[in-house]
């Protein structure tokens, strides 16, 4: 079953067309993993799916229902390029507000997912003194308390050192087996392509492919970073 | 109940946030004695004219503090794109606001306690303290309507490169019923003129009735987008 479907979804930013009809479903459990070179809409594309952004033309199906924004902003997790944390706060601080927006009561489990993402011995520093990776992590953590439906990941690992990235790696693919939907966006082909299902490339706006995982090897992706003058992780 | 444990939990943040950033508050605190300091040298506030003065600079105090305060707590959401965790949350677009008017309402009536102080010490004028009853209603609902529109408006104003020197060119011309209906409704209970509060009272309430439906009806489309 499609818990997402795009239909010649278009955007355009006055002049310049960011993307130029996309057509793509995303399934249940799944994870697609987006490449391309920057400005290849990757960005674009996941605030529309996560109704931060609307297009400009095109129709979006959520559940196989004509899409609400706010339906699915209440089922979605979207991690942008900002963390979305509240700076001055502290990492407890930041976690017991969404604790509290989600009306639950497991402050156990907030313990765990900070333990989980090596930040239990920072929990009463304010955000603001920690490093970029640890932000990073925070932000992500909190979308494990959120358990949404779907996680929307633009970059995921920016920022992130090697041991913190394959950490990453398999929390997403706990979310997997969870039966949730991944769509990430990524510039590093060996992490990205490890954790698909699908693999896509966007560039100008539009899809090159997007195809099974054991379709597309590594090389293909590295060759097209490189054709595009781009550096791939 | 769920509505308003989301507002709830918003301003329980806001405060913490000021507690931890002092971004807000403290700022307008620091404004309104600044420019209480500013009138009592630019203007003639013998014990003659106070009274007559207080009005106009109570409220001209008040307003231009309220935007640097309301403006603050706004650019504390759009920081590192905070407000998205509300936005992702099962908290309305709705409660969102509600949050956010309460939190600015708790700063604004704060800083006006404090400025009415600071008026009283400053220009000799301790009546003012003594007639705080009769003037608080004209304070709250005035304040009320400072608090929906300077919501909206500075979560609007925000996102924008400009924003906030373009808050105060949007959010002026809105509220000027309501700073008419304050001075006047503080000039007549200070100066005992005829014509009663009451009139001016009714005519801010209205307006906060009218400023809340629209705000929450366009409150969503400003997060939205």
């Amino acid at each position: 079953m499609n818990i997402i479907e795009l239909r010649g979804v278009r955007k355009q930013y006055h002049a310049k067309t960011a993307l130029g009809g996309i057509d793509m479903y995303v399934r249940r459990g799944e994870c697609i993993t987006l490449f391309g070179p920057n400005g290849a809409g990757k960005t674009t594309l996941l605030k529309i799916i996560s109704g931060i952004m609307s297009p400009t033309e095109g129709r979006l199906l959520y559940n196989d229902k004509p899409y609400s924004e706010s339906d699915i902003k209440k089922d979605a997790f979207y991690l942008g390029h900002r963390t979305s944390l509240y700076t001055a706060l502290t990492v407890m601080e930041n976690m017991d507000f969404i604790r509290r927006l989600f009306s639950l009561n497991h402050r156990r489990q907030v313990e765990d997912i900070l333990r989980g993402h090596g930040l239990w011995e920072r929990r009463n520093d304010p955000v603001n003194e920690l490093s970029q990776g640890m932000k990073r992590r925070l932000a992500l953590a909190k979308g494990f308390i959120m358990s949404p439906e779907i996680f929307i990941l633009d970059e995921p690992f920016t920022g992130l050192d090697h041991r913190w990235r394959s950490a990453i790696l398999a929390k997403i693919n706990d979310i997997k087996k969870q039966g949730k939907s991944v769509l990430i966006s990524t510039h590093l082909v060996e992490e990205g392509h490890r954790l698909a299902d699908r693999v896509a490339f966007l560039h100008r706006g539009r899809f090159l492919f997007i195809r099974d995982r054991e379709e597309v090897d590594t090389a293909e992706i590295y060759g097209l970073f490189d054709s595009m003058g781009e550096l791939a992780g | 109940m769920k509505f308003m444990g989301s507002a709830i939990a918003i301003l329980r943040k806001d405060i913490l946030l000021e507690l931890r950033g002092k971004e807000s508050l403290s700022l307008m605190l620091f404004l309104s004695l600044l420019l209480l300091v500013i009138f009592n040298f630019a203007l003639d506030t013998g014990k003659e004219n106070v009274s007559s003065l207080a009005p106009g600079i109570l409220w001209v105090v008040f307003t231009f503090s309220g935007i640097l305060g309301m403006g603050r707590t706004s650019m504390a959401e759009r920081d590192e794109d905070a407000y998205l965790s509300i936005v992702f949350s099962p908290a309305s677009a709705e409660s969102f606001y509600i949050g956010k008017v309460l939190s600015n309402l708790l700063f604004l009536v704060i800083m006006e306690m404090f400025t009415l102080l600071f008026f009283a010490i400053l220009y000799d004028f301790e009546k003012i303290i003594g007639m705080l009853p009769q003037l608080l209603p004209g304070l709250l609902l005035g304040t009320l309507g400072f608090s929906l529109v300077g919501t909206l408006f500075s979560f609007l104003t925000t996102a924008s490169r400009y924003g906030e020197v373009l808050l105060p060119f949007l959010y002026l011309p809105v509220v000027v019923p309501i700073i008419l209906g304050g001075v006047s409704s503080m000039d007549i209970i200070l100066n005992g003129k005829a014509g009663g509060a009451g009139k001016w009272i009714q005519i801010m309430a209205v307006f906060d009735v009218l400023y809340f439906a629209v705000s929450l009806l366009l409150f969503r489309y400003i997060i939205e987008e």
